[in-house]
C-alpha cells in the first residue's frame, strides 16, 4: 500500500518534468523496471526518477501526504538537475533551444524554422510595474479589458504571431518573393538575420545618407543588392520580414544610433 | 570637335575581354581558343600585363620581414556563386574581376585554387559557365568542389568536367592534397526530395535541415593512405572546402568529423589548412594545424554569433552598397619552412596578411590590423 | 524670395563686437549645426574679415606681385577660374595640374585640397602661397616680410590681431575672409522648406534619381543637418585612369613620398604626374591610389570645368563618366558601377543639379548652363553600350526610382533645421 502513492507520485513528478507518459493502448508491454528508492531518514515521501537510480525527498510531506504544485514542481527540478549532473555529455533539449551541454546549436539541429518566442516559465509571467508574480501571491484584479484575458488568449496570440514571424522567415529566404531579380535573397549576407542589429535604429544610416529606420533599410537592401523594387511602406511582406529580423533579436537592449 | 581622348590601358584590356565573351556565346570549341588565345596574345604584346595593386603590400612586407626567401606562391579564387548570366551579371563581374587580378599578378603564381561553390545550384550552365570564364586564367588552376557544386546530381557533372574530387600533388617539397570536406549523411530519401529541393536546401545556410559537412569515412581512408608514405617532416597543406573544424554548427561553418581528421593531419610537423565556405576572414590554429581560410568574390558573411577561433581578426563589416566589400581573392605565400602567409585581397579596402608567425605565436606577434566595425 | 547676401560686417556691427556665433540669419541649406562643426571659437572678427578680403585679393603675396588667392579663386566666377587645371607664376608653360575648387562653402570641408592634405582652411592657405608654381614664394617667412614691409597692412594687423604680421595671423585672417563665403537660398533649398513650385518637373525627377538608380547620395550625401552634398572622404572614380598606369606610378610613390612631409606632397600633388594618385600621397594606403575627395555640388553649374583634373568640361560629360561606371582601373571604388541612365533622364538630373545654384551665382551659372547646352551634342565621354550593360560586365542595375516619392529611404527632417521655414509654405 505505501508503494502506490511512491509511484504516483514519481508518475506526477515525470508529468511535471515533461517527461514521456506511457503511450495509451496498443500491444502489451513488458512490466517497467522496479525502482526501490531508499527510505528518506526524516520520514519525507522519496520520489524516484525514471531511470532507476535518481531520487529526491520531498521535506514536510509525508507517506500518504498529497505535495502542493510547488512542492510537485520543485522535486521534479531537483531531480532533472541531479540527473543531469549524473550525465554532462548527454544532449538533452528541454524545448527552450539549449541543451543540457549549454550548446544552443544541437537543439535547434531540427528546425527549419525561425527562432519564435522563447517559453516563458508559465503563462503568467511577471506583471508590468510591481514585477510581483501575478498568480502566485495575494489576489489578481479583476476586469474586462486586459485582466479578462486568458492563457489561452495568450496562446492563440502567441501562435498568431509566431505565423507573422514564420511568414518573414519565408520572404527574407526567398529572393523572388521579395522582388528580387537577380537571385539574392537577404539570408545570403544575413543567415538567421545576423548583422542586421535592429536594436539600433533608428540611426544614420551611411547607405541613405540620412536617419532611418529598420524598414527603411530593408528597402534599401531590396533594391540594391537584391535589384527589387522598393516595398511601399505597407506591404505586408516588409511587416513580415521586420518581424522576423526583430524576433531574432529577443532579448537584445534597445541600442539606438549605435554604429 | 574635340579629339576623344586616349583610352586607358585598363579600357583596352576590357575591351579585349568582352571580344572574347562576345565570343563565348557562339559557343564553337575552336573558335572560343582561337578568341582566347588571341586576347591574352594581344595582351602580352602590347604589355597590358601589370602588376597589381596588392602586390605593394608584399613589396612592403618582404623588405619589412626580412624574410629571405618565399619559395612560392599560389592564388586563390573562391566562392564565385555563378547562377547562370541571363538571371545575374553581378556575380560574373565579381569573378572576372578576380581573374583579371590574378592575371595581373607579377610574377605569376605557380597555381591558381579555385576554392569551391563555383556554382550556385549546382547546375550544368552554371559551372560550364564558371569553367569557361576560368579558361581566361594564364596560371594553371587546380580545382576544388563545395557543397553547391556537388548536390544537384551529386557532383557527377563536377567529376566530368574537372576530374575527381579528392586528389593530391607535390610541388617544391610541400605535398599538397584536397579534400572532399562537403559530405552529408543522406537527408533526402526520406523526404523523398527531388534534387533540385535538395539543392536548395543545401544552398540555405541557416535552415539545419541538411546534415552537417563531414569528410566520412571513405574521405578519412584516403587521407590516411594518401598520407601514408608522405615522411612527417614534409609540410603538408590541405584544401579542403568546409574548415576542418568546428566553428559554428548551425550555419555549417563545421566539419562533423574533425577531430578524425585532425587525428590524421596531427603526426606531421607543419599542417595548413586552407579552407572556403566561410566567406570571411577567418584564421585558427589547433595543435599544429594552421587554418586560413578563403575570402568570397561574390558576397561576405557575416561572423557567426558564437564559436569564431580566438586567433581570427574580424574584417570590417560589410558596406552594401559596393556589390564587392567584403569579398576578394589573395595570394598564399608558401615559405621556407612549408608554413603560409595568407594575403587577402579585400576588394575597396587595403589588403590583410595573416601570417603563420602570428598564428604560431598564438596571436602576440605579428598580428593583422583590427577592425573597426566588426560585424555583430 | 531673394535673399541678399548681407555682408557679416555690418551684421556683427550692429549686434556689438562679439566674435561671431553663426549669424542670426543664415539663408535656407546653410546648417547651423555644420557651422558649429566648421567654425572654431572666435576664429571670425569683423577686423579679420576685412583683413582677410584684403590679403586674398592681394597679387603682392606672389613673388612676381601678379598672382592672388584670387587669381584662380576668383570672386566674379563662383571663386572658381574656370580653367580645366589653374595657372600660377609658372603661367601657362608650368601649369599646375590640378583643378581649382570653389571656396564658396569650401569652410564646411572637413580637410581641404583634392586630396584632403590641409586639415583646416588656415593650413590650405599657407600652402600655395608657397608653391613654387602657383604663388612662388620661397618661404613662409619671406611672405611676413613681404607682408610687413607694405605700410596699409600695419594697422589692420594691429586692430584684427594686436601685433605686427605673423603667418599664422595671415591664414587666419584670409580664412576668416574664407568663413563668410557660404551660399544657400538655391532653388532646391526652397523646394525642401516646402516651395512645391520652387524646381520644375525635370529637377524634381532628377532628385528622385539622384536618391534612387543615379546612386549619387552616397557619396554626394545629403542631409538636412549637412547640406553639402559630399560625404568628405575620397573615392577612385576613374579619372586619374584616363591616361596612366597606375600601379608603376604608386611603386615609385611609394619610394618618394616621405610621409607627413606637407610641402612635398604638396608639390608632387601641383607639380608633376604624380598628381593622379590623389589622396595616396597623403596616407600611403594601397586603398587610396586615384581616390580623391567627394567635392560639393552646390554652385557646380558656375564651377565647370569638373573633376580634380578639369578633364571634364559640362555636367552632361560629368553623367556620361557615370553612367558607363567610370573608367575601370583596379582601384575602383566598389560603390562605381553603370547606372543605365538614358538620354532624357540624364538630362534631368542635370536640371537638378543646376537648381543647387545659389541667387548670387545665378547669373554666372545661366551664362555656363548656356555653353554648356549648346555643346551637348559632343559627348567625348559618353558610352551608350557600356551603361546600357551591352558590353562588358559593369554591374546591374536597380529599377527605375518613383518620382512621386523622391527620397524613399529614410527622412530628411526640416524642422528646426536648414530648412525649417522662414515663411509660411507656398504650395
Amino acid at each position: 500500500m505505501t508503494r502506490t502513492p511512491l509511484a504516483l507520485a514519481a508518475v506526477a513528478a515525470l508529468a511535471l518534468a515533461g517527461g514521456a507518459l506511457a503511450p495509451p493502448g496498443g500491444a502489451p508491454r513488458p512490466a517497467p523496471p522496479r525502482h526501490d528508492a531508499p527510505p528518506s531518514p526524516g520520514g519525507n515521501v522519496v520520489v524516484a526518477l525514471c531511470d532507476g537510480e535518481t531520487t529526491a525527498e520531498i521535506p514536510g510531506v509525508r507517506e500518504g501526504e498529497t505535495p502542493t504544485p510547488a512542492q510537485a514542481r520543485d522535486v521534479a527540478a531537483r531531480l532533472m538537475a541531479a540527473w543531469r549532473a549524473e550525465h554532462p555529455d548527454v544532449a538533452w533539449d528541454d524545448g527552450t533551444g539549449r541543451t543540457a551541454t549549454g550548446d544552443a546549436s544541437a537543439g535547434r539541429l531540427a528546425q527549419a524554422e525561425p527562432r519564435t518566442q522563447r517559453q516563458r516559465g508559465g503563462a503568467a509571467g511577471s506583471a508590468g510595474a510591481g514585477g510581483l508574480p501575478s498568480g502566485e501571491q495575494g489576489e489578481l484584479q479583476r476586469g474586462h479589458t486586459y485582466k479578462a484575458f486568458s492563457e489561452r488568449d495568450e496562446q492563440i496570440w502567441k501562435l498568431e504571431t509566431e505565423k507573422f514571424v514564420r511568414e518573414g522567415h519565408r520572404v527574407f529566404h526567398d529572393a523572388k518573393a521579395v522582388g528580387g531579380t537577380i537571385g539574392v535573397s537577404c539570408d545570403m549576407c544575413h543567415p538567421d538575420a545576423a548583422n542586421t542589429h535592429p536594436e539600433t535604429y533608428p540611426k544614420f544610416q551611411v547607405q541613405i545618407g540620412r536617419v532611418a529606420l529598420l524598414r527603411d533599410m530593408i528597402n534599401w537592401c531590396i533594391q540594391n543588392p537584391s535589384r527589387g523594387k522598393p516595398l511601399p511602406e505597407d506591404d505586408p511582406r516588409l511587416k513580415a520580414m521586420e518581424a522576423y529580423i526583430l524576433a531574432q533579436r529577443q532579448g537584445t537592449p534597445i541600442d539606438y544610433g549605435k554604429h | 570637335m574635340r579629339p576623344k581622348p586616349p583610352r586607358s590601358v585598363e579600357t583596352r584590356h576590357y575591351e579585349e575581354r568582352d571580344a572574347l565573351f562576345a565570343g563565348l556565346r557562339r559557343m564553337s570549341r575552336r573558335s572560343f581558343f582561337r578568341l582566347a588565345g588571341l586576347s591574352a596574345g594581344l595582351a602580352m604584346a602590347k604589355g597590358l600585363v601589370t602588376p597589381h595593386a596588392f602586390q605593394l603590400v608584399e613589396v612592403a612586407g618582404a623588405q619589412e620581414d626580412g624574410t629571405a626567401r618565399k619559395p612560392f606562391t599560389f592564388a586563390y579564387i573562391s566562392d564565385t556563386h555563378l547562377y547562370p548570366r541571363t538571371l545575374n551579371d553581378r556575380f560574373v563581374r565579381a569573378i572576372v574581376k578576380a581573374v583579371d587580378d590574378v592575371n595581373n599578378l607579377d610574377p605569376q603564381p605557380a597555381f591558381v585554387l579555385m576554392g569551391g561553390d563555383l556554382a550556385q545550384l549546382g547546375k550544368r550552365e552554371e559551372l560550364e559557365l564558371g569553367r569557361d570564364i576560368l579558361k581566361g586564367v594564364k596560371a594553371p588552376v587546380r580545382m576544388m568542389v563545395g557543397e553547391h557544386d556537388w548536390f544537384f546530381d551529386m557532383g557527377e557533372h563536377w567529376k566530368a568536367l574537372f576530374g575527381p574530387e579528392q586528389y593530391s600533388f607535390d610541388h617544391e617539397g610541400v605535398h599538397f592534397v584536397t579534400v572532399m570536406s562537403v559530405q552529408e549523411k543522406d537527408f533526402w530519401t526520406a523526404r523523398g526530395l527531388t534534387p533540385e529541393e535538395r539543392m536548395q536546401i543545401v544552398a540555405g545556410l541557416d535552415n539545419g535541415i541538411q546534415s552537417r559537412f563531414e569528410v566520412g569515412e571513405a574521405g578519412r581512408e584516403w587521407l590516411k593512405n594518401d598520407l601514408a608514405d608522405v615522411p612527417k617532416t614534409t609540410p603538408i597543406v590541405v584544401f579542403s572546402h568546409s574548415p576542418l573544424y568546428r566553428y559554428y554548427r548551425p550555419w555549417n561553418f563545421w566539419t562533423e568529423d574533425a577531430d578524425e581528421v585532425q587525428a590524421i593531419l596531427q603526426p606531421f610537423e607543419r599542417v595548413t589548412v586552407i579552407h572556403g565556405h566561410t566567406h570571411q576572414l577567418l584564421s585558427n590554429r589547433i595543435g599544429n594545424i594552421d587554418f586560413h581560410g578563403m575570402l568570397s568574390t561574390a558576397w561576405p558573411w557575416p561572423y557567426a554569433p558564437e564559436g569564431l577561433p580566438k586567433l581570427t581578426i574580424q574584417q570590417n563589416r560589410a558596406d552594401p552598397f559596393s556589390q564587392f566589400d567584403g569579398c576578394g581573392d589573395g595570394t598564399v605565400d608558401v615559405l621556407e619552412n612549408g608554413l603560409v602567409n595568407t594575403l587577402y585581397n579585400l576588394w575597396d579596402r587595403n589588403p590583410v596578411t595573416v601570417r603563420a608567425s602570428y598564428l604560431a605565436s598564438g596571436g602576440t606577434r605579428d598580428a593583422p590590423p583590427r577592425a573597426r566595425f566588426p560585424s555583430y | 524670395m531673394r535673399c541678399r547676401r548681407v555682408p557679416i560686417v555690418l551684421c556683427v556691427a550692429v549686434a556689438g563686437t562679439a566674435p561671431a556665433a553663426p549669424p542670426e540669419k543664415l539663408p535656407l541649406g546653410v546648417s547651423r549645426g555644420l557651422w558649429a562643426l566648421s567654425v572654431p571659437e572666435g576664429a571670425v572678427t569683423p577686423e579679420r574679415v576685412a583683413l582677410g578680403e584684403k590679403l586674398f585679393n592681394d597679387t603682392r603675396l606672389s613673388l612676381n606681385d601678379a598672382v592672388a588667392c584670387a587669381t584662380c579663386h576668383d570672386p566674379k566666377l563662383a571663386f572658381t577660374d574656370h580653367k580645366p587645371r589653374s595657372e600660377g607664376v609658372g603661367g601657362k608653360e608650368h601649369r599646375t595640374q590640378r583643378n581649382s575648387p570653389t571656396v564658396v562653402n569650401a569652410m564646411f570641408n572637413a580637410t581641404q585640397f583634392w586630396d584632403g592634405r590641409a586639415p583646416s582652411l588656415e593650413e590650405q592657405a599657407k600652402l600655395p602661397i608657397t608653391n613654387p608654381i602657383e604663388m612662388g614664394m620661397k618661404s613662409l617667412d619671406d611672405v611676413v616680410a613681404k607682408v610687413r614691409a607694405i605700410p596699409e597692412y600695419r594697422e589692420p594687423f594691429r586692430n584684427a590681431f594686436g601685433r605686427a604680421p605673423t603667418i599664422d595671423d595671415v591664414v587666419t585672417a584670409i580664412a576668416a575672409f574664407e568663413r563668410t563665403q557660404f551660399s544657400g537660398d538655391a532653388p532646391f533649398d526652397r523646394f525642401l522648406a516646402g516651395d512645391g513650385e520652387a524646381i520644375d518637373a525635370s529637377a524634381k525627377r532628377g532628385w528622385a534619381l539622384f536618391n534612387g538608380r543615379g546612386r549619387c547620395n552616397t557619396c554626394h550625401a545629403f542631409g538636412a543637418v549637412s547640406p553639402l552634398f559630399s560625404d568628405q572622404r575620397f573615392h577612385n572614380i576613374g579619372i586619374a585612369a584616363h591616361e596612366t598606369d597606375f600601379i608603376a606610378l604608386a611603386r615609385r610613390a611609394t619610394g618618394i613620398v616621405r610621409s607627413g612631409d606637407l610641402k612635398q606632397i604638396d608639390e608632387l600633388a601641383i607639380e608633376s604626374e604624380l598628381t593622379e594618385l590623389g589622396r595616396f600621397l597623403v596616407t600611403k594606403h594601397s586603398n587610396d591610389i586615384g581616390a580623391f575627395k567627394t567635392p560639393t555640388l552646390r554652385n557646380v553649374a558656375a564651377t565647370a570645368p569638373y573633376m580634380h583634373d578639369g578633364s571634364l568640361a559640362t555636367l552632361w560629360d560629368v553623367m556620361d563618366h557615370y553612367n558607363k561606371g567610370g573608367i575601370p582601373n583596379p582601384n575602383l571604388d566598389g560603390g562605381m558601377q553603370r547606372l543605365g541612365l538614358t538620354e532624357a533622364e540624364i538630362d534631368d538630373m542635370v536640371a537638378f543639379m543646376a537648381s543647387l545654384t545659389s541667387p548670387q551665382f545665378a547669373t554666372l551659372a545661366q551664362t555656363e548652363m548656356r555653353k554648356q547646352r549648346a555643346r551637348k551634342h559632343v559627348r567625348p565621354e559618353r558610352d551608350t553600350a557600356a551603361a546600357m550593360g551591352k558590353k562588358g560586365d559593369l554591374g546591374d542595375i536597380a529599377p527605375p526610382p518613383d518620382p512621386a516619392n523622391p527620397a524613399p529611404f529614410g527622412v530628411i527632417v526640416t524642422h528646426e533645421t536648414a530648412y525649417a521655414p522662414q515663411a509660411a509654405p507656398k504650395r
